[in-house]
């Protein structure tokens, strides 16, 4: 599903990725793990196609990001679901706005954006704050708006970069068990953390790296 | 692109005029002016044919007469211009009529004609052209033709001043072109950096849009009608204020001049319509470089 070959990333001077190699399963769940700067973010976003890498390839689904037309990655974004670190959400835009909106982009029926808008909000438990904007929630309520855009299209694969950075330790465990089932419905999924929490809680899969390099998998 | 979105894209569009509504307002300000500009100088080009073209319905000639000529060379005369289409001899005056007129002319100046040992005045013939089958009168060919006529003098006719004014209708046109060609692209300037404006203030949406997987055309679409909008707007708004102005103008002649021969007209409605489009598809043209430039970074 996702396959990464020699890959190099570097920003100016600073090396950001180092012949990383990495192969995830369909239907894989993956933790991804290292400390600050360790290049999960980077990864993650090269793996989206938001970066282009300096050197190497990524293969998504036998696609090759390097190769593939603009077209062809806008929709390919539709089968990835990706829940940012900071949010990315519009603040003049309510909560069921933001979630709808990457339904919008498909050209669904409106009825069908509604309904699935909604389920999405059931299931990061926000139905009643549909209304509100994003400035009026608390740092963990954007994180769930920001888990369910991201699940609203149910995606192929999910990526989220620290989707628990901002939740207090119950609703880590609600959201990880959010996780669990998107991945249970077959979807493969793929969270970079530095919580030693959340990495001791589970028994899947654990990549680490550290300076751009991986140095271990479990 | 799919039916069901474009409801979307309007509603955004419109959305995006309505969060920068300031900056809409100041490009269809200047986009109106501009248009506005072409639209009179169109107009006054528009009323300057027509006036030409009346005149040339009603021409006047004077054909004069060699001195001394006899009853049958002036018979000869008065057939050959009864001889001329759409020619009518609206009198003869002789030689004593012509003088006696002058010096009713010249009024309390009279003195000047003291002195004068012989009537230096010609008999001429004052004639009236009308147009044949709609054709306007080939004035010069007459005058050439009349010449040629043994007796005849001299031949004058009315409107030889406007034919001087042909030559200075097409520079007026070739202006007009100048002009106008420039501010299409004054307008075209101002839609691209209003266009800009807007796509720099929903910058972020546009990231978002872009990670959520939206096309590159579903960003665009949006920008594009937003352009169109305002070409729609600008258009409308500057052909209003020309048929405003030309109601107010035309009610003030009859107060002020009194002059019947100078009836304003409208624009035709082909040239409003011409406009009208001419003003979308710049807005369109405007926001789609716009765009396309923003995507190209």
């Amino acid at each position: 599903m996702i396959h990464l070959f020699h890959l190099y990333k570097n920003f100016g001077p600073s090396i950001a990725l180092s012949d990383v190699n990495l192969r995830v399963h369909e239907g894989e769940f993956v933790f991804i793990s290292g400390p600050s700067g360790a290049g999960k973010t980077t990864l993650l976003r090269l793996i989206f196609g938001a970066e282009r890498p300096t050197s190497g390839h990524i293969l998504i689904n036998g696609i090759n990001l390097n190769r593939i037309s603009r077209l062809k990655l806008d929709l390919l974004r539709r089968k990835i679901g990706f829940v940012f670190q900071d949010f990315k959400l519009l603040p003049a835009k309510t909560v069921f706005e933001n979630v709808a909106l990457a339904l919008e982009v498909t050209g669904e029926r409106r009825s069908l954006i509604r309904k699935k808008t909604r389920q999405s909000l059931k299931l990061v438990d926000l139905v009643d704050k549909e209304q509100a904007y994003p400035l009026e929630l608390s740092g963990g309520e954007q994180q769930r708006v920001a888990i369910a855009r991201a699940i609203v299209k149910d995606p192929l694969i999910l990526l989220a970069d620290e989707p628990t950075g901002n939740l207090d330790p119950d609703l880590t465990k609600d959201i990880m068990v959010l996780f669990k089932s998107i991945h249970m419905k077959g979807a493969t999924v793929v969270i970079a953390t530095h919580s030693r929490e959340l990495l001791e809680d589970t028994e899947q899969g654990k990549i680490f790296l550290n300076r751009g390099r991986i140095f271990g998998e479990k | 692109m799919r039916l069901r979105l474009w409801p979307y894209f309007l509603r955004q569009a419109l959305a995006n005029i309505i969060s920068n509504r300031i900056v809409h307002a100041i490009g269809l300000g200047t986009m109106v002016v501009s248009l506005l500009i072409f639209c009179t100088f169109l107009f006054l080009l528009v009323n300057l044919n027509v006036w030409v073209g009346e005149w040339g319905h009603s021409l006047t000639m004077s054909v004069y007469l060699q001195d001394g000529i006899s009853e049958a060379g002036r018979g000869n005369i008065e057939s050959v211009i009864r001889s001329l289409p759409g020619a009518q001899i609206r009198r003869f005056i002789s030689k004593e009529r012509a003088l006696t007129e002058f010096r009713r002319a010249l009024g309390s100046q009279l003195g000047l004609l003291d002195g004068l040992s012989h009537n230096p005045l010609p008999a001429s013939f004052e004639l009236v052209f009308n147009k044949v089958e709609g054709k306007k009168v080939d004035a010069r060919g007459i005058k050439q033709d009349l010449e040629k006529v043994e007796g005849v003098e001299e031949v004058h006719y009315s409107e030889e001043w406007l034919d001087r004014f042909e030559g200075l209708m097409k520079m007026i046109r070739l202006v007009g072109f100048i002009i106008g060609g420039l501010l299409c692209m004054g307008v075209l300037f101002i839609v691209m950096n209003t266009i800009k404006l807007t796509i720099y203030s929903r910058k972020e949406e546009i990231e978002i849009l872009k990670l959520v997987g939206a096309t590159d055309w579903f960003v665009k679409i949006p920008f594009m009608l937003e352009g169109m909008i305002q070409g729609i707007m600008s258009g409308a708004l500057a052909l209003l204020i020309l048929f405003l102005a030309y109601l107010i103008i035309s009610t003030e002649r009859m107060h002020f001049l009194d002059l019947a021969v100078f009836d304003f007209v409208f624009i035709p409605n082909e040239y409003a319509l011409l406009i009208f489009l001419l003003s979308v598809a710049l807005g369109l043209l405007g926001s789609f470089i716009a765009v396309g430039r923003f995507f190209k970074v």
